[in-house]
Formats: C-alpha cells, sequence, structure tokens
C-alpha cells in the first residue's frame, strides 16, 4: 500500500522550463533579453542580460574632447536627449568652476523639462500599448510629442539628438515666436493629460490590469537604488530638482507627486502627475525669462584643472550621473556614467517573483527603461 | 412545404447570401482599417483605389500566392481541417438570418437554437488548429481560446433565452415581427440581455477587451500561427465573417430586425448590423486587453449571475 | 452589512461603466478630427531654418583653418590645403563621409568664415554605397537629392 502512495506521486509532478524573452521582442523596450524560469504560469526566476547596445561611450570619451564628446551623450538616453546634454555639460561646468548667464539657466530648464515631458509621454504610450490596448494612446501620446519635437526643431535643428546645451550655455539663443509657440502647447497639452485621464487611467480594465501588479515596497526601492518616478511610486519622497536644487529650480513652484502603494498603476499615475507639473515650470520659466546673453565665451577647447567633479540630474528616468576624473588635458582621463535604468533595471527580477507571464509585460512597461543607457 | 417555388427561392437566397458574405467580409477588412485609422488621427489604406477600397482585394491576391507551409510532425488531416471548422459554421449561421420580410434562405422553426449549435462547432476548429500544429504555444494558445469560448457560452444562451421568452417562439423571422410596436432593446429587462449578449459575443469571436488568443505577443504566438496563406485568409475572414454574424443576430434579437419605416426592409437591417459592428470595433481601438484569468473570472463570477438573474426576473414579469 | 455590500458593489459597476463610457467618448472626439499624419511622399514637411541637414560648402569663403574638421567627434571631414599666389591657404581636396556624420552641428559652429554650413536635405537615401563619399567641393553633389526648402 505504501509503494502505490509513493508511485502515484511521482506520477504527477510539474517541471520548471526555461524561456529566453529574447533580445527581439515586441514588448521589452529596447534590447534587453530576460531569461525566465517558469514553472507553468509563475515565474520562479529572472536573469536579465545585457550588452546588446553596448557602443563603449566611457571609453570613446577618453579621446575626445570635451565638447566633441556632447553629442555622444545625446545617444545615451535617446528619449531624452536635453536632460543628458545637461547632465553631461553641468558636471563639466563642476570641473572648469565655471559660471553660465542668468538665460542660459532659463532656457536650460525649459528645453529640460519639454523633453522631460517628451518622455514620459513615449513612457505612458508604450505601456498602454504593453497592456494591450493596441495603438490609440501610442498614436495620441506620438501626436502630442511631434508638437515639443517640432518645438525643438524650431530651436536647435534636430529632431531627436539635439546637441544643443553646451559647456558654457546653450548653443544659439532661442528664435523669435518660439515662446508665443511653447505658451499655445502648454495651453494644448493641459487638455489632452485630461484626456489622457479619462481614456486610460480610471479605466476599469487599466486598473484591473496594472493595480497591485509589481508591487515595489520602499525598502527594497532604495536597497537597490531604484530612482525616479519608480522610487517616488512607492512612496518615498526624493526629486533631485527639490533636495539639491540645480540651475534655477529653487525659484520655481511646483510639486513632487509620491505614489502609494509602488504598483505599476502608481509608477503611471506619478509619470502623469510629473507632465502636468513639468507644464508650471515651463510657464513659471518662460514668464520670467531674463534678457542677455544664453553663452560664456569659452576657448575653443577645454583644459581643465586636474582633478574630479560629480554631478547629478534628475533625468525623466531617475537620476543621471556624471563623474570625470581631468589630468589636465584636453581629453577627460576618465568618465563615468551613473544612468538611472541600470538600477531601475536590477529591481525587476525582484519585482517579477510570482507574478504571472502576463504581468511580466507589464511590469517592465511600468518600469520604463532604456537600454540606451544601460549598455551605453 | 418543399415546393418548386420555395425551392427555387430557398436557393438563389442562399447564393445572394453566400456572395453578401463574401463581400462583405472584404469590405469589413477595409473598414477597420479605416475606422482604426481615423481613430488613431491617422488615414490607413489611400492607396490601392478610390481611399485604399481596393486594399482587401491586394491583401486577398498576396495571400493566394503564398506559399503553403505545413510543419513537420504536423497531425495532417487535424491542421488540414481546422480551417474548415472555423468557417463553415459561420456560415451555415447565415442560413436563418432575415435579411428582409422574405430574403432569408430558410426560416426555420427552431432558428435561435439552429444558430446556437452550428456556432458552437468553431470551438472545434479552434482547438484542432492549436493541437494539429504540433507547436507548445499554440497548443496552449488554442486551450485558452477553447476555454475562453466554452465559458462565455453560459450567458450568451441565458441572455438569447430571456428574448426568446418574450417572443414566444424560436425562429427569427418571428422574432422580428414581435418587435412590430417597439424595439427588444427598450424594455428594460431586455436591454439588460442585449448588454449582456453584446459582450459575451464579442469575446465568443475573440475580440475587443477579449482578445487575448490573437493578440498574445509575448510568449504564446496564438493557435492560428503555424497557417500562411490561403489557410490564414480562411482564419481571418472567418474572424470576419463572425463579427458580422453576432451583429446581425444582435439586430434580430434586440433591434427590430429589418422593421423600419419608409425605407425597404434589406437596407434597415444593414444599416442597424453596421452600426453595431461600428461600435464593436470602436470598442476594440479604446480599450486595453484583459489578462486570461480576468476574462474567466469576469464571465463565471460576474456575467453568468447576472444573466441568471435576469432571466428569473423576466420570468417573474412574464407569470 | 449585505446592504452596504450590495451598494459598494453597485457603485463599483456604475463608476466601472462610466469609466468605459469616458474612454469611448474620448476616441470618438479623436475621430472626427484631421489626421496628423501626412501622404508622404505626395505631401513632404518641410524642416526649419535651423534644421540641420547633409554638410554644405562655400568654397569661396573657406580659409582653411582646419577648425571644422579637430571640431567634429565622429572625423568625417577630411581637408588638404594649397597656398595661391598672394599666401592665402584654400582648400584642395575637401571630403565628406555622410556614414560617419552625427548632424551635432558642431563644425557649422566654429566656422569663422561660415563657409560650411547644413542644408535642408532629410531624405538621404541612395542605392549605392560609394554615394556617401561626397567631395565638398564639387557644385552637383546633392542634385539627386530631393530638396525641400523650409517655409
Amino acid at each position: 500500500m505504501a509503494d502505490l502512495d509513493i508511485k502515484e506521486k511521482k506520477d504527477i509532478f510539474t517541471e520548471e522550463f526555461l524561456i529566453n524573452m529574447g533580445p527581439q521582442h515586441p514588448s521589452t523596450h529596447g534590447v534587453l533579453s530576460l531569461e525566465l524560469k517558469l514553472d507553468g504560469e509563475m515565474v520562479l526566476e529572472c536573469t536579465p542580460h545585457i550588452g546588446y547596445l553596448h557602443r563603449s561611450f566611457e571609453k570613446l570619451a577618453e579621446n575626445r574632447t570635451y565638447t566633441q564628446f556632447i553629442p555622444f551623450t545625446d545617444r545615451l538616453d535617446y528619449v531624452a536627449s536635453m536632460n543628458n546634454n545637461l547632465g553631461y555639460c553641468m558636471a563639466v561646468e563642476n570641473l572648469l568652476k565655471l559660471d553660465i548667464t542668468d538665460r542660459a539657466k532659463y532656457i536650460r530648464v525649459i528645453v529640460a523639462e519639454l523633453n522631460r515631458i517628451a518622455s514620459h509621454l513615449i513612457a505612458i504610450g508604450t505601456f498602454a500599448q504593453d497592456l494591450g490596448a493596441f495603438a490609440t494612446p501610442l498614436f495620441y501620446c506620438f501626436r502630442e510629442r511631434e508638437k515639443i519635437v517640432d518645438i525643438f526643431n524650431e530651436i536647435c535643428g534636430n529632431r531627436l539628438t539635439y546637441n544643443y546645451i553646451r559647456i558654457g550655455g546653450v548653443q544659439s539663443d532661442l528664435p523669435k515666436g518660439i515662446e508665443e509657440k511653447i505658451k499655445n502647447f502648454i495651453k494644448y497639452m493641459r487638455s489632452k493629460i485630461d484626456e489622457y485621464d479619462w481614456l486610460l487611467t480610471y479605466n476599469v480594465i487599466f486598473l484591473a490590469r496594472a493595480k497591485n501588479i509589481g508591487l515595489l515596497r520602499k525598502d527594497i526601492a532604495i536597497n537597490y537604488s531604484v530612482t525616479g518616478p519608480n522610487l517616488r511610486a512607492s512612496g518615498v519622497k526624493r526629486d533631485l530638482r527639490k533636495d539639491r536644487p540645480y540651475l534655477v529650480y529653487d525659484k520655481f513652484e511646483f510639486n513632487v507627486p509620491v505614489g502609494v502603494n509602488g504598483d505599476a498603476w502608481d509608477r503611471y499615475k506619478v509619470r502623469i502627475e510629473e507632465m502636468r507639473q513639468s507644464l508650471k515650470i515651463v510657464e513659471q520659466a518662460l514668464g520670467s525669462l531674463p534678457q542677455g546673453d544664453p553663452t560664456v565665451k569659452t576657448g575653443r577647447v577645454h583644459k581643465p584643472a586636474a582633478g574630479e567633479a560629480y554631478f547629478r540630474t534628475e533625468n525623466p528616468r531617475g537620476e543621471l550621473g556624471f563623474y570625470i576624473v581631468s589630468d589636465g588635458s584636453a581629453y577627460p582621463y576618465r568618465l563615468k556614467i551613473r544612468a538611472p535604468s541600470f538600477s531601475n533595471l536590477a529591481v525587476l527580477p525582484e519585482l517579477i517573483k510570482d507574478a504571472k507571464i502576463a504581468d511580466i509585460v507589464c511590469i517592465s512597461g511600468s518600469l520604463d527603461i532604456l537600454m540606451g543607457e544601460i549598455d551605453r | 412545404m418543399f415546393t418548386l417555388l420555395n425551392l427555387t427561392n430557398m436557393i438563389t437566397t442562399g447564393i445572394a447570401v453566400l456572395g453578401f458574405i463574401a463581400i462583405s467580409a472584404m469590405f469589413l477588412i477595409w473598414w477597420e482599417r479605416k475606422v482604426s485609422a481615423h481613430i488613431q488621427t491617422r488615414l490607413g489604406p489611400m492607396r490601392v483605389g478610390w481611399h485604399g477600397i481596393l486594399q482587401s482585394v491586394a491583401d486577398a491576391i498576396k495571400l493566394l500566392l503564398k506559399e503553403d507551409i505545413r510543419p513537420a510532425g504536423a497531425d495532417k488531416l487535424v491542421w488540414w481541417l481546422a480551417p474548415f471548422f472555423v468557417v463553415v459554421p459561420s456560415v451555415m449561421a447565415f442560413a436563418t438570418i432575415p435579411f428582409g420580410k422574405t430574403l432569408i434562405p430558410k426560416d426555420l422553426n427552431i432558428g435561435v437554437l439552429y444558430i446556437l449549435a452550428v456556432s458552437s462547432v468553431c470551438v472545434l476548429g479552434v482547438f484542432m488548429a492549436g493541437w494539429g500544429s504540433n507547436n507548445k504555444y499554440s497548443l496552449l494558445g488554442g486551450i485558452r481560446a477553447a476555454a475562453q469560448i466554452i465559458s462565455y457560452e453560459v450567458p450568451l444562451i441565458l441572455s438569447m433565452i430571456t428574448v426568446v421568452m418574450y417572443a414566444n417562439t424560436l425562429s427569427m423571422q418571428k422574432i422580428v415581427e414581435s418587435q412590430s410596436h417597439s424595439w427588444n432593446i427598450l424594455h428594460p429587462n431586455l436591454a439588460l440581455a442585449g448588454l449582456i449578449y453584446i459582450t459575451s459575443a464579442t469575446a465568443e469571436v475573440n475580440r475587443a477587451p477579449f482578445d487575448i488568443p490573437e493578440a498574445e505577443s509575448e510568449l504564446v504566438a496564438g493557435f492560428h500561427t503555424e497557417y500562411s496563406g490561403m489557410k490564414f485568409a480562411m482564419f481571418f475572414i472567418g474572424e470576419y465573417t463572425n463579427l458580422f454574424i453576432i451583429s446581425a443576430i444582435a439586430t434580430t434579437l434586440f433591434f427590430g430586425g429589418w422593421k423600419g419605416p419608409l425605407l425597404p426592409g434589406v437596407i434597415w437591417f444593414l444599416i442597424k448590423t453596421y452600426s453595431i459592428i461600428y461600435i464593436l470595433m470602436w470598442i476594440r481601438w479604446t480599450f486595453p486587453r484583459l489578462r486570461v484569468d480576468q476574462l474567466m473570472g469576469f464571465a463565471w463570477k460576474f456575467l453568468t449571475p447576472i444573466s441568471f438573474l435576469n432571466l428569473a426576473i423576466a420570468g417573474w414579469l412574464l407569470l | 452589512m449585505a446592504a452596504s455590500l450590495m451598494l459598494r458593489s453597485m457603485n463599483n459597476i456604475i463608476t466601472g461603466i462610466l469609466s468605459l463610457i469616458k474612454g469611448l467618448i474620448i476616441t470618438f472626439n479623436n475621430n472626427f478630427t484631421s489626421a496628423t499624419t501626412l501622404q508622404y511622399p505626395d505631401e513632404k514637411k518641410a524642416m526649419t531654418e535651423r534644421f540641420r541637414g547633409l554638410i554644405d560648402l562655400y568654397p569661396e569663403k573657406c580659409v582653411a583653418c582646419y577648425q571644422c574638421v579637430k571640431a567634429c567627434p565622429t572625423a568625417c571631414l577630411a581637408m588638404t590645403h594649397k597656398q595661391t599666389d598672394e599666401k592665402k591657404k584654400i582648400t584642395n581636396t575637401f571630403t565628406y563621409n555622410i556614414e560617419l556624420c552625427c548632424f551635432c552641428g558642431l563644425c557649422q559652429q566654429v566656422c569663422p568664415t561660415g563657409a560650411i554650413y547644413m542644408n535642408k536635405i532629410y531624405e538621404i537615401t541612395t542605392y549605392e554605397r560609394n554615394k556617401l563619399y561626397i567631395n565638398l567641393l564639387n557644385p552637383e553633389k546633392y542634385d539627386e537629392w530631393p530638396h525641400t526648402s523650409p517655409k
């Protein structure tokens, strides 16, 4: 009798199998390879494999002058190029101990906040698409982003990799008539964000798909050094624009949206609220834009004194840091980039444990990672 | 009974309906692309013919010219028959749809029962496609699709029975006649039944927020991945024919069929059916998708009790 | 207790259905707005005045100072110079590799005379790879490519 019991128990067993959600995938954002160990429908383990977009920027920087490296920083987080340029230029200005004019500071803030809106639009659009709202929210988000990109096209001449913020200020002054266009855009965008609230945010199906999925607890988020909207959605009120203000952020009045649970819906909601706050900042900056020169005259080639500098800015995806070591020559000795998506991705295996297959895409979409930053 | 006139009437109407199905499927494919494009503020097909109206013809020619690849190890007969089991029941269901006062191939006494019986055979086709493909993920997709279709049959049948209770007959033509005073949808009991019907019918044909089996691009690729060329076209056409069928049935049971002032019955029928199809397309391009377990939970824990309640109230009101 | 439960679930159902209807209204409204897309290639969008297209040259203005060559981050420009009779420097050869160019505009900004500039061509496609290596001194270099002039 006892033997029969053991035989029966042996017949029923489930096997775990490995699946590769490979680098080419319609749902992962960029070339990310997730190696999943599944037990039926539940995920037991997840190992991300990165490096498919590695272009060795940090090594290339050792053979480029400080100005020549600015186009490279565009291509890190290619969706929010202005913020990358800003972080790098502020780090170099820190090293050179250079002060920039007030007008340059205001222009930099306007441009960086507009790019934050553009980046969040892509995050929201692709998140909705991953959940199955097939293409409609994505098209609406891209329609709004097109307006921002057109404004940038008028300001600097490119639509994706701007190379506008330079060491000592900005490339050139704002063209005539652009302030009117930005004001119209702000009014337009405010009504569109309300539309997104109607279309997606409180939609019953969206709530069922995104609430209580991928709960990121406060202590886990802090331990993994998650930053940006992901951290704020977990309940930690940390925003570099308020805690360590750079440029002229301390002159503006804006709120920092903080979530409650840390689930995918909270991360989405924090991004929507951040778009509203960014519009507020741009409006205030346009209202008090000082006159003057947008660039400080520096030499053609920058030769900072030997030393090191680390500067961090609030990228749309988190805290972007540049660590530059200079040995006195025109080329940096070492340039290290602290990419926010790298730490955000590291928390993904923790979140995916015990999730269903259909939720993997939702969770990785809500973290809003970008492979260009992770692999550099 | 079967006089020669009746027979010729049946055959001509049948041939006209078959021709209509083919043209309607092509038109619906084009219309879906246009509706989805306009909702997304773009234009859709514009090049092939006036505003792209011949796009379906171009797609059909392309699919005809494609190579028919059979996966190695596929169960030959099962794999080959699956598309037929998906398309033929939909076409068979057209036999009792009243397009007009006399434009119905055969007005069976058991019209509603016949339609339900015939459309349930679709499940077999889906499952055969999943099994015959010899692919782990197609099988998973096929099983999920079959589970979804079977679960949503229950609220579907219950809502149709509510209508039958009020109309006192199973014949489709007589149900339309019973709505000569007012449409069924205006009665609160039947309005709820109509809502339940449209929701479960959308889930039956794997559309709109319930399209996990066909749009699952994450891991499971869907039950019709291993099909190419004309067989894939069969699945595709089957889906749009199904869409037309459920809208036509909704029109007949809830919106008064071909009844309407001034214009001939056929035109009214087509207007109503295409309006319901437009609403279904509109829903598809607005909402995100439900997850599989939420889908099944919605059917069994929400729709089925409500349709039972509705039926009980209808029975009590009619006593 | 049961009544409050029923009330709460009725409330949930009604808010749920309202949220669905709100979403439907948004897409319905967008249905009737005009399209935001262009029918390319029948309609082409013109880029702005400051747009950074391909590199172009006014050879008569160039003084062969090599600043653009030094400023380029990807080394896509290559130049040699010669001396004229009045001991002035002018360019001898000036090649441009479109494959390497990253359209950053650093060369245009650093040129002291405004000789090198970026034109407004944005449809940069060829069928042959050797067409991507341009001799900037040739005045007909961009004749094959479509020009869409800004407003």
